[in-house]
Protein backbone atom coordinates (compact mmCIF):
# COMPACT_ATOMS: atom_id res chain seq x y z
CA UNK A 1 0.00 0.00 0.00
CA UNK A 2 1.38 2.96 -0.76
CA UNK A 3 1.22 6.30 1.74
CA UNK A 4 -2.39 6.80 2.25
CA UNK A 5 -3.03 10.26 3.55
CA UNK A 6 -3.50 10.38 7.35
CA UNK A 7 -7.27 10.93 7.58
CA UNK A 8 -7.88 14.48 9.55
CA UNK A 9 -10.84 15.97 10.58
CA UNK A 10 -12.67 18.58 8.41
CA UNK A 11 -11.91 16.57 4.99
CA UNK A 12 -15.48 15.02 4.48
CA UNK A 13 -16.05 14.46 0.61
CA UNK A 14 -17.78 17.26 -0.18
CA UNK A 15 -14.97 19.69 0.80
CA UNK A 16 -12.46 17.15 -0.83
CA UNK A 17 -14.61 17.65 -4.57
CA UNK A 18 -14.38 21.46 -3.80
CA UNK A 19 -10.95 21.29 -3.45
CA UNK A 20 -10.60 19.17 -6.36
CA UNK A 21 -12.76 21.55 -8.33
CA UNK A 22 -9.84 24.15 -7.46
CA UNK A 23 -7.39 21.91 -8.87
CA UNK A 24 -6.16 20.44 -5.59
CA UNK A 25 -4.27 17.48 -6.47
CA UNK A 26 -3.40 16.30 -2.90
CA UNK A 27 -7.64 16.47 -2.36
CA UNK A 28 -8.01 14.09 -5.19
CA UNK A 29 -5.43 11.51 -3.63
CA UNK A 30 -7.78 11.54 -0.61
CA UNK A 31 -10.99 10.95 -2.77
CA UNK A 32 -9.27 8.14 -4.45
CA UNK A 33 -8.32 6.78 -1.24
CA UNK A 34 -11.27 6.82 0.42
CA UNK A 35 -14.11 6.09 -2.43
CA UNK A 36 -11.62 4.28 -4.88
CA UNK A 37 -13.04 0.95 -2.87
CA UNK A 38 -16.38 1.61 -3.19
CA UNK A 39 -16.39 3.24 -6.93
CA UNK A 40 -13.97 0.04 -8.03
CA UNK A 41 -16.86 -2.85 -6.50
CA UNK A 42 -19.73 -0.81 -8.05
CA UNK A 43 -17.69 -1.64 -11.18
CA UNK A 44 -16.59 -4.64 -10.86
CA UNK A 45 -19.98 -5.97 -9.77
CA UNK A 46 -21.42 -5.18 -13.34
CA UNK A 47 -18.67 -5.35 -15.46
CA UNK A 48 -18.01 -9.12 -13.70
CA UNK A 49 -14.42 -8.84 -14.92
CA UNK A 50 -11.37 -7.30 -13.62
CA UNK A 51 -10.07 -5.65 -16.51
CA UNK A 52 -13.07 -3.51 -17.52
CA UNK A 53 -14.07 -2.47 -13.85
CA UNK A 54 -10.19 -0.94 -13.68
CA UNK A 55 -11.25 0.59 -17.36
CA UNK A 56 -14.67 2.07 -15.64
CA UNK A 57 -13.30 3.17 -12.46
CA UNK A 58 -10.06 4.86 -14.23
CA UNK A 59 -12.29 6.73 -16.87
CA UNK A 60 -14.64 7.83 -13.51
CA UNK A 61 -11.43 9.31 -11.65
CA UNK A 62 -10.40 11.38 -14.78
CA UNK A 63 -14.28 12.81 -15.35
CA UNK A 64 -14.81 13.33 -11.60
CA UNK A 65 -11.11 15.52 -11.48
CA UNK A 66 -12.29 17.06 -14.53
CA UNK A 67 -16.02 17.54 -13.84
CA UNK A 68 -15.91 18.22 -10.25
CA UNK A 69 -16.48 22.22 -10.72
CA UNK A 70 -19.42 21.21 -12.51
CA UNK A 71 -21.23 19.26 -9.51
CA UNK A 72 -24.44 20.60 -8.22
CA UNK A 73 -25.29 20.55 -4.40
CA UNK A 74 -28.51 21.59 -5.13
CA UNK A 75 -29.32 18.33 -7.56
CA UNK A 76 -28.15 15.99 -5.16
CA UNK A 77 -25.50 14.11 -2.74
CA UNK A 78 -21.79 13.43 -3.27
CA UNK A 79 -22.27 9.91 -3.17
CA UNK A 80 -25.16 9.89 -5.45
CA UNK A 81 -23.11 11.79 -7.79
CA UNK A 82 -19.65 9.73 -7.66
CA UNK A 83 -21.84 6.19 -7.72
CA UNK A 84 -23.40 7.51 -10.89
CA UNK A 85 -20.12 8.77 -12.83
CA UNK A 86 -18.57 5.06 -11.97
CA UNK A 87 -22.08 3.19 -13.02
CA UNK A 88 -23.05 5.46 -16.50
CA UNK A 89 -19.05 4.16 -17.17
CA UNK A 90 -19.17 0.75 -16.34
CA UNK A 91 -22.38 0.35 -18.05
CA UNK A 92 -21.18 2.20 -21.18
CA UNK A 93 -18.63 -0.30 -21.72
CA UNK A 94 -20.76 -3.23 -20.80
CA UNK A 95 -23.55 -2.11 -23.19
CA UNK A 96 -20.81 -1.87 -26.06
CA UNK A 97 -19.34 -5.05 -25.60
CA UNK A 98 -22.65 -6.41 -25.84
CA UNK A 99 -23.28 -5.11 -29.26
CA UNK A 100 -19.75 -6.20 -29.86
CA UNK A 101 -19.76 -10.10 -28.96
CA UNK A 102 -22.95 -11.43 -30.39
CA UNK A 103 -22.69 -14.87 -28.16
CA UNK A 104 -22.38 -12.73 -24.74
CA UNK A 105 -24.35 -14.32 -22.51
CA UNK A 106 -25.19 -12.87 -19.33
CA UNK A 107 -23.42 -15.18 -16.03
CA UNK A 108 -26.51 -16.84 -13.83
CA UNK A 109 -27.49 -13.98 -11.20
CA UNK A 110 -28.16 -15.24 -7.52
CA UNK A 111 -31.29 -14.24 -5.88
CA UNK A 112 -31.44 -11.04 -3.68
CA UNK A 113 -31.38 -11.46 -0.11
CA UNK A 114 -33.52 -9.23 2.21
CA UNK A 115 -30.85 -9.27 4.48
CA UNK A 116 -28.91 -7.19 1.38
CA UNK A 117 -31.94 -5.02 1.30
CA UNK A 118 -31.56 -4.35 5.49
CA UNK A 119 -28.66 -2.37 4.81
CA UNK A 120 -30.61 0.00 3.05
CA UNK A 121 -32.11 1.47 5.96
CA UNK A 122 -29.11 3.62 7.24
CA UNK A 123 -30.14 6.32 5.19
CA UNK A 124 -33.12 8.33 5.48
CA UNK A 125 -33.34 7.90 1.78
CA UNK A 126 -32.35 4.59 1.80
CA UNK A 127 -34.91 3.59 4.65
CA UNK A 128 -37.83 5.28 2.12
CA UNK A 129 -36.67 3.12 -0.27
CA UNK A 130 -36.46 -0.11 1.49
CA UNK A 131 -40.35 0.79 2.83
CA UNK A 132 -41.59 1.31 -0.57
CA UNK A 133 -39.65 -1.80 -1.99
CA UNK A 134 -41.08 -4.10 0.43
CA UNK A 135 -44.79 -2.75 -0.67
CA UNK A 136 -43.85 -4.34 -4.06
CA UNK A 137 -44.66 -7.79 -5.35
CA UNK A 138 -41.20 -9.98 -4.96
CA UNK A 139 -40.91 -10.63 -8.33
CA UNK A 140 -41.29 -6.91 -9.10
CA UNK A 141 -38.58 -6.21 -6.81
CA UNK A 142 -35.99 -8.65 -7.99
CA UNK A 143 -36.22 -6.55 -11.62
CA UNK A 144 -35.19 -3.78 -9.93
CA UNK A 145 -32.55 -4.84 -7.48
CA UNK A 146 -31.04 -6.77 -10.29
CA UNK A 147 -30.89 -4.03 -13.06
CA UNK A 148 -29.71 -1.68 -10.59
CA UNK A 149 -26.36 -3.23 -8.66
CA UNK A 150 -25.80 -6.30 -11.38
CA UNK A 151 -26.43 -3.80 -14.32
CA UNK A 152 -28.11 -6.26 -16.11
CA UNK A 153 -30.66 -4.92 -19.22
CA UNK A 154 -33.86 -5.39 -20.83
CA UNK A 155 -32.94 -7.99 -22.96
CA UNK A 156 -30.60 -9.51 -20.51
CA UNK A 157 -32.87 -9.61 -17.68
CA UNK A 158 -35.30 -11.18 -20.12
CA UNK A 159 -32.84 -14.34 -20.95
CA UNK A 160 -31.79 -14.67 -17.35
CA UNK A 161 -35.63 -14.61 -15.57
CA UNK A 162 -36.97 -16.82 -19.04
CA UNK A 163 -39.77 -14.18 -19.51
CA UNK A 164 -40.42 -12.27 -22.85
CA UNK A 165 -38.36 -8.89 -23.19
CA UNK A 166 -41.92 -6.70 -23.54
CA UNK A 167 -42.77 -8.16 -20.05
CA UNK A 168 -39.57 -7.42 -18.87
CA UNK A 169 -39.83 -3.81 -20.40
CA UNK A 170 -43.67 -3.20 -18.95
CA UNK A 171 -43.03 -4.49 -15.46
CA UNK A 172 -39.75 -2.68 -15.01
CA UNK A 173 -41.97 0.69 -15.93
CA UNK A 174 -45.03 0.04 -14.11
CA UNK A 175 -42.55 -1.03 -10.88
CA UNK A 176 -41.04 2.62 -11.48
CA UNK A 177 -44.33 4.09 -11.54
CA UNK A 178 -45.21 2.43 -8.26
CA UNK A 179 -41.78 3.36 -7.08
CA UNK A 180 -42.08 6.74 -7.75
CA UNK A 181 -45.79 7.25 -6.46
CA UNK A 182 -44.80 5.65 -3.26
CA UNK A 183 -41.49 7.57 -2.76
CA UNK A 184 -43.31 10.86 -3.21
CA UNK A 185 -45.48 10.07 -0.65
CA UNK B 1 -40.82 8.58 -28.53
CA UNK B 2 -44.39 7.78 -28.14
CA UNK B 3 -43.47 5.08 -25.93
CA UNK B 4 -41.75 7.75 -23.83
CA UNK B 5 -44.22 10.45 -22.81
CA UNK B 6 -43.38 10.35 -19.63
CA UNK B 7 -39.89 11.58 -19.60
CA UNK B 8 -39.23 11.24 -15.84
CA UNK B 9 -40.23 7.24 -16.25
CA UNK B 10 -36.93 7.43 -19.03
CA UNK B 11 -34.92 9.22 -16.36
CA UNK B 12 -35.75 6.63 -14.16
CA UNK B 13 -34.55 3.52 -16.24
CA UNK B 14 -32.01 5.32 -17.34
CA UNK B 15 -30.97 5.61 -13.99
CA UNK B 16 -31.66 1.97 -13.02
CA UNK B 17 -29.10 1.10 -16.34
CA UNK B 18 -31.71 -1.44 -17.93
CA UNK B 19 -31.97 0.54 -21.06
CA UNK B 20 -30.23 -0.39 -24.36
CA UNK B 21 -30.13 0.42 -27.86
CA UNK B 22 -32.29 3.23 -29.26
CA UNK B 23 -33.79 4.13 -26.10
CA UNK B 24 -30.36 4.72 -24.12
CA UNK B 25 -28.93 6.25 -26.92
CA UNK B 26 -32.15 8.66 -27.01
CA UNK B 27 -31.71 9.16 -22.93
CA UNK B 28 -28.28 10.11 -23.22
CA UNK B 29 -28.79 12.74 -25.72
CA UNK B 30 -31.49 14.05 -23.75
CA UNK B 31 -29.42 14.20 -20.66
CA UNK B 32 -26.95 16.22 -22.24
CA UNK B 33 -29.57 18.75 -23.98
CA UNK B 34 -32.62 19.04 -21.81
CA UNK B 35 -32.22 20.54 -18.48
CA UNK B 36 -35.46 19.05 -17.25
CA UNK B 37 -34.57 15.49 -18.21
CA UNK B 38 -30.78 16.52 -16.33
CA UNK B 39 -33.04 17.09 -13.19
CA UNK B 40 -34.94 14.04 -13.68
CA UNK B 41 -32.08 11.66 -13.74
CA UNK B 42 -30.62 13.91 -10.69
CA UNK B 43 -33.49 13.11 -8.84
CA UNK B 44 -33.64 9.54 -9.32
CA UNK B 45 -30.08 9.11 -8.82
CA UNK B 46 -30.69 10.41 -5.14
CA UNK B 47 -33.69 7.68 -4.80
CA UNK B 48 -31.74 4.57 -5.70
CA UNK B 49 -28.33 5.18 -5.29
CA UNK B 50 -28.96 3.62 -1.63
CA UNK B 51 -29.46 0.31 -3.52
CA UNK B 52 -25.75 0.82 -4.41
CA UNK B 53 -25.27 0.34 -0.80
CA UNK B 54 -25.23 -3.72 -0.85
CA UNK B 55 -21.93 -3.80 -3.09
CA UNK B 56 -19.20 -4.91 -1.04
CA UNK B 57 -16.00 -2.41 -1.41
CA UNK B 58 -13.39 -3.91 -3.36
CA UNK B 59 -9.75 -3.28 -3.25
CA UNK B 60 -8.95 -1.76 -7.05
CA UNK B 61 -5.88 -2.77 -8.98
CA UNK B 62 -2.72 -2.02 -7.65
CA UNK B 63 -1.71 0.44 -10.33
CA UNK B 64 -4.85 2.09 -11.27
CA UNK B 65 -3.89 5.50 -9.19
CA UNK B 66 -1.06 5.66 -10.97
CA UNK B 67 -2.70 5.18 -14.62
CA UNK B 68 -5.62 7.69 -13.64
CA UNK B 69 -2.48 10.44 -12.00
CA UNK B 70 -0.98 10.17 -15.65
CA UNK B 71 -4.29 11.07 -17.42
CA UNK B 72 -4.76 14.26 -15.42
CA UNK B 73 -1.64 15.61 -15.94
CA UNK B 74 -0.83 18.76 -16.06
CA UNK B 75 -2.68 19.96 -13.14
CA UNK B 76 -5.89 22.06 -13.79
CA UNK B 77 -5.87 25.57 -13.19
CA UNK B 78 -7.03 27.01 -10.31
CA UNK B 79 -9.53 29.38 -11.42
CA UNK B 80 -12.04 26.54 -11.85
CA UNK B 81 -12.97 27.00 -8.13
CA UNK B 82 -15.04 30.20 -9.03
CA UNK B 83 -17.66 29.12 -10.68
CA UNK B 84 -18.54 26.54 -7.77
CA UNK B 85 -18.13 29.04 -5.08
CA UNK B 86 -20.69 31.73 -7.04
CA UNK B 87 -22.78 28.89 -7.61
CA UNK B 88 -23.11 27.92 -3.72
CA UNK B 89 -23.24 31.65 -3.17
CA UNK B 90 -25.99 31.79 -4.82
CA UNK B 91 -27.65 28.66 -3.83
CA UNK B 92 -27.21 29.66 -0.36
CA UNK B 93 -28.81 33.33 -1.19
CA UNK B 94 -32.15 32.03 -3.24
CA UNK B 95 -35.14 31.76 -1.01
CA UNK B 96 -35.79 28.22 -2.17
CA UNK B 97 -32.13 27.48 -1.12
CA UNK B 98 -32.57 28.67 2.41
CA UNK B 99 -35.44 26.88 2.80
CA UNK B 100 -34.07 23.53 1.60
CA UNK B 101 -31.25 23.97 3.90
CA UNK B 102 -33.88 24.84 6.72
CA UNK B 103 -35.61 21.23 5.65
CA UNK B 104 -32.38 19.39 5.97
CA UNK B 105 -31.41 20.82 8.86
CA UNK B 106 -34.51 20.11 10.73
CA UNK B 107 -34.29 16.32 9.27
CA UNK B 108 -30.35 16.32 10.79
CA UNK B 109 -31.94 17.14 14.34
CA UNK B 110 -34.80 14.91 14.24
CA UNK B 111 -32.99 11.92 12.98
CA UNK B 112 -29.53 12.12 13.89
CA UNK B 113 -28.75 13.82 17.78
CA UNK B 114 -25.60 15.91 16.67
CA UNK B 115 -23.57 15.20 19.59
CA UNK B 116 -24.29 11.09 19.10
CA UNK B 117 -21.52 9.04 17.34
CA UNK B 118 -20.89 4.98 16.66
CA UNK B 119 -17.64 4.45 17.81
CA UNK B 120 -15.28 1.17 18.28
CA UNK B 121 -12.74 0.12 20.04
CA UNK B 122 -10.49 -2.05 18.37
CA UNK B 123 -8.49 -5.17 20.56
CA UNK B 124 -6.28 -7.50 19.64
CA UNK B 125 -8.10 -10.47 20.00
CA UNK B 126 -5.06 -12.09 21.73
CA UNK B 127 -5.43 -9.60 24.60
CA UNK B 128 -3.87 -6.34 25.21
CA UNK B 129 -4.23 -2.84 24.77
CA UNK B 130 -6.65 -1.52 22.14
CA UNK B 131 -5.42 -1.37 18.58
CA UNK B 132 -7.44 0.86 16.75
CA UNK B 133 -10.45 3.42 17.05
CA UNK B 134 -13.28 3.32 14.46
CA UNK B 135 -15.26 6.45 14.35
CA UNK B 136 -18.68 7.16 12.05
CA UNK B 137 -17.76 10.71 10.81
CA UNK B 138 -21.20 12.88 10.69
CA UNK B 139 -21.32 12.26 6.81
CA UNK B 140 -21.73 9.01 7.66
CA UNK B 141 -18.14 7.97 6.65
CA UNK B 142 -15.61 5.94 8.46
CA UNK B 143 -12.53 7.20 10.08
CA UNK B 144 -10.02 4.34 11.61
CA UNK B 145 -7.51 5.53 13.57
CA UNK B 146 -3.99 3.25 15.00
CA UNK B 147 -4.11 3.75 19.11
CA UNK B 148 -0.71 2.52 18.70
CA UNK B 149 2.03 1.77 16.34
CA UNK B 150 1.30 -1.00 13.96
CA UNK B 151 4.08 -3.06 11.92
CA UNK B 152 2.84 -5.28 9.42
CA UNK B 153 5.20 -7.44 7.39
CA UNK B 154 6.29 -6.45 3.50
CA UNK B 155 4.38 -8.90 2.40
CA UNK B 156 1.36 -8.40 3.79
CA UNK B 157 -1.91 -6.13 4.37
CA UNK B 158 -4.08 -5.11 6.97
CA UNK B 159 -7.93 -5.72 5.54
CA UNK B 160 -10.92 -4.15 7.36
CA UNK B 161 -14.16 -6.13 7.50
CA UNK B 162 -17.58 -5.94 9.15
CA UNK B 163 -19.57 -8.87 10.40
CA UNK B 164 -23.20 -7.82 11.24
CA UNK B 165 -24.78 -9.02 14.48
CA UNK B 166 -26.71 -12.49 12.97
CA UNK B 167 -24.51 -13.24 9.93
CA UNK B 168 -21.38 -15.49 9.73
CA UNK B 169 -19.80 -14.12 6.62
CA UNK B 170 -17.85 -10.91 7.27
CA UNK B 171 -18.21 -8.18 4.50
CA UNK B 172 -14.77 -6.53 3.36
CA UNK B 173 -14.65 -2.92 3.79
CA UNK B 174 -11.15 -2.59 1.93
CA UNK B 175 -7.10 -2.60 2.98
CA UNK B 176 -6.59 -0.97 5.71
CA UNK B 177 -3.47 0.98 5.40
CA UNK B 178 -1.45 0.86 9.66
CA UNK B 179 -1.38 4.91 9.26
CA UNK B 180 -5.42 4.69 9.23
CA UNK B 181 -7.93 5.17 6.97
CA UNK B 182 -11.39 7.33 5.63
CA UNK B 183 -13.54 4.91 4.21
CA UNK B 184 -17.19 5.90 2.26
CA UNK B 185 -18.90 3.21 3.40
CA UNK B 186 -22.65 2.15 4.65
CA UNK B 187 -22.62 0.18 7.66
CA UNK B 188 -25.11 -2.21 9.33
CA UNK B 189 -26.80 -1.02 12.00
CA UNK B 190 -25.33 -3.36 14.73
CA UNK B 191 -21.90 -4.37 13.52
CA UNK B 192 -18.48 -5.75 14.90
CA UNK B 193 -15.40 -4.62 13.07
CA UNK B 194 -12.73 -6.67 12.52
CA UNK B 195 -8.89 -6.88 10.51
CA UNK B 196 -7.42 -9.72 9.71
CA UNK B 197 -4.04 -9.74 8.02
CA UNK B 198 -3.83 -11.34 4.25
CA UNK B 199 -1.42 -11.26 1.82
CA UNK B 200 -0.44 -8.05 -0.40
CA UNK B 201 -3.45 -5.91 -1.71
CA UNK B 202 -6.18 -7.93 0.95
CA UNK B 203 -7.64 -11.40 0.48
CA UNK B 204 -7.94 -12.73 -2.88
CA UNK B 205 -11.28 -14.60 -1.82
CA UNK B 206 -13.45 -11.93 -0.41
CA UNK B 207 -13.01 -13.72 2.99
CA UNK B 208 -10.51 -13.82 5.81
CA UNK B 209 -7.46 -15.74 4.42
CA UNK B 210 -5.36 -15.24 7.78
CA UNK B 211 -5.66 -14.42 10.79
CA UNK B 212 -8.25 -12.09 12.86
CA UNK B 213 -5.97 -9.39 14.79
CA UNK B 214 -8.32 -7.42 15.92
CA UNK B 215 -11.98 -6.52 16.11
CA UNK B 216 -14.29 -4.97 18.39
CA UNK B 217 -18.13 -3.51 18.50
CA UNK B 218 -19.67 -0.24 17.07
CA UNK B 219 -21.63 1.36 19.22
CA UNK B 220 -23.25 4.90 20.04
CA UNK B 221 -21.75 6.78 21.97
CA UNK B 222 -22.44 10.80 23.82
CA UNK B 223 -19.86 13.13 22.85
CA UNK B 224 -19.20 15.86 24.97
CA UNK B 225 -19.90 19.30 22.88
CA UNK B 226 -17.25 20.72 20.93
Amino acid sequence: MQAAAQPTEGDDTDSLLHRCAGGDRAAFRQLYDRWGHRLYGIALRITRQAAPAADATQDAFVQIWQQAHRFDPERGSTEAWLIGIVRYRALDIMRSRTREVPGYEPPEIADESPDALARLVGTAEGAALHRCLGELEPGRRRLVVMAFVEGLSHSELARCLRVPLGTVKSGIRRTLRTLRGCLAS
Amino acid sequence: MSEHQDRDLLAAEFVLGSLEGEDRREATRLLAEDAGFARSVAAWQQRLTPLAAQVPAVAPPTGLWRAIEARIDPPAPPSRVLPLRRRLRFWQATTFGALAVAASLALLITTRHPEQRRVAVLMPVSGGMPAMTATVSRGGELVVRPATSITVPGDRDLELWELPQGETKPRPLGVLPPSGIVLATTLAGNTQLLVSLEPKGGSPTGQPTGPVLYGGWLTMVELPRG
